[in-house]
């Protein structure tokens, strides 16, 4: 407990300085959100996952009236292409020279990653002001979120030092190392990418809304809400489940239900290093999957507050 | 890697007919046979029609892992980044026995790439191989597939990372008690 209490303040830094003011906080986290839809810009970034291998990838944004415009490249592996509106986001695959084009549900991506009201993180996380750094060529300034409870996951930006752009992200545990990373490694600020939008082909929806629920859940850790519920398709898996997405607008977990065809074991599940925690048991009559890029705590205190309702008016 | 594909593989269970035929199967498509041990393998194959399709099934996990399947384009990449990155969850396996070596090595890939699954019980605190999971609750097979979960929790999270569809159907269903 005290070495991870010690492995804290190392990793936001002995010097960083005292937590900003609420209202200071809020202003910081609400200028990076805006910057990094409401300017023009494109480059390219690294993103890396723990110790696997980087992706690079080539992104352009511009303005627009209805709020974001941006395309995002893989450079490296499969062709792949993310294009993304306010309202529509899809990914384009080529592969063996058919291009598949499938519908997102989230248009999140980075450096994009703060919600559009992110003053309200400031709730959630405490924020501080760490050092000045240089990315991508750029003077930045680190701006570090603090989880205030276990149910979220920390992050380290780097705010560029005129637009507050975010030109890096860091996604760090309880005891301050790196889950996930993203960082510019070229970045031109103010240039005006050809358009993003080569008009997006017309696809059909892959979610329709959820008519009845037969889960409730009793209560949410602090500062979560239900941000999707919707009936999808899921890759590589017949029928359709109901997808649900809580957040705080940084951390997403995700619950999918679906009939349980037989008796469900309680399992749980754990990516390496940690960051992604999954929980599976049975509720009523349907098998609930509970799966974040969150905090152990936060997948678990979710899966265990799930009940199982009647469905108003159901023929008993 | 290396040695954890080989040392199943050189001591095969042998406790019934059934894993002696599964052995023999493993150790033609790695090679292991002469010609001579190998016709009457070929021979038997080309009457029995369910051990030639265990034979195909060996040969497209094989294909997988190797990156020459069609239907699965880049897993090799990603299994072979993934084995890197979860050198934990993959250890404990090595103690695991070496029955279906080829089979038992798919699925356990599978469950190294994203998830070490163990059951929530307090004394069951170790990882365990998604295959040895499935092996102890054959009903609960469908739980153990964690791939179409985390690709459509994607949708929310870093987006351009990997595929969202992610091939790996073939492999799970070979991991998973006939």
């Amino acid at each position: 407990m005290k070495s991870a209490l010690l492995l804290c303040l190392a990793a936001f830094g002995a010097q960083a300085a005292d937590p900003l003011s609420p209202a200071d906080a809020a202003a910081w986290l609400q200028r990076m959100s805006d910057a990094s839809r409401h300017l023009a810009y494109e480059g390219v970034f690294i993103f890396q996952h723990g110790n696997a291998a980087m992706q690079s990838l080539q992104i352009a944004n511009r303005p627009a009236a209805s709020g974001k415009d941006s395309r995002l490249t893989a450079m490296d592996g499969i062709q792949r292409e993310v294009r993304c509106t306010r309202n529509i986001s899809m990914n384009l695959m080529t592969e063996g020279g058919h291009v598949r084009v499938e519908r997102r549900l989230n248009n999140r991506h980075f450096p994009d990653l703060l919600p559009a009201n992110a003053g309200a993180l400031a709730n959630w996380y405490s924020v501080r002001l760490g050092e000045p750094s240089r990315v991508a060529g750029l003077d930045c300034q680190q701006v570090e979120l603090a989880p205030r409870d276990a149910f979220r996951w920390g992050y380290v930006l780097c705010a560029e030092k005129d637009t507050a752009l975010p030109l890096k992200a860091v996604m760090i545990d309880e005891a301050g190392r790196a889950l996930m990373h993203y960082t510019f490694a070229e970045i031109r600020l103010g240039a005006v990418p050809r358009s993003a939008s080569a008009p997006m082909p017309d696809m059909p929806a892959i979610a329709r809304p959820v008519a009845t629920e037969r889960v409730g859940v009793k209560s949410l850790p602090p500062g979560f809400t239900r941000i999707t519920a919707v009936k999808r398709k899921l890759p590589n898996k017949s029928g359709e489940v109901e997808h649900w997405v809580f957040s705080d607008g940084l951390t997403h977990i995700s619950l999918f239900l679906e009939p349980a065809s037989h008796p469900v074991e309680t399992m749980r599940g754990q990516s390496k290093l940690g960051m992604i925690n999954m929980l599976t048991r049975q509720v009523g009559p349907m098998q609930a999957t509970v799966l974040g890029d969150a905090p152990w705590p936060a997948v678990e205190a979710i899966a265990m507050n799930l009940e199982a309702r009647q469905p108003v008016g159901a023929p008993r | 890697m290396k040695s954890m594909m080989t040392n199943p593989m050189r001591d095969p269970a042998q406790s019934n007919q059934a894993d002696e035929s599964e052995s023999a199967l493993s150790a033609l498509l790695d090679g292991e046979l002469g010609d001579q041990a190998a016709r009457p393998i070929l021979k038997r194959l080309s009457r029995d029609g369910a051990e030639l399709s265990q034979f195909r099934e060996y040969c497209a996990i094989g294909d997988a892992l190797r990156g020459l399947d069609r239907d699965m384009p880049g897993l090799t990449s990603r299994v072979m980044a993934a084995l890197e990155d979860e050198p934990t969850v993959l250890a404990p396996m090595r103690k695991a026995s070496g029955r279906r070596p080829v089979l038992w090595l798919a699925a356990a890939t599978v469950a190294a790439i994203t998830w070490g699954l163990w059951n929530t019980g307090p004394r069951e605190a170790v990882l365990v191989p998604l295959a040895a999971t499935q092996r102890a609750n054959p009903a609960g097979t469908e739980s153990g597939n964690a791939m179409p979960y985390l690709a459509a929790h994607q949708d929310f999270t870093q987006a351009v990372v990997s595929p969202p569809e992610m091939h790996f159907t073939k492999v799970t269903l070979a991991g998973a008690e006939r």
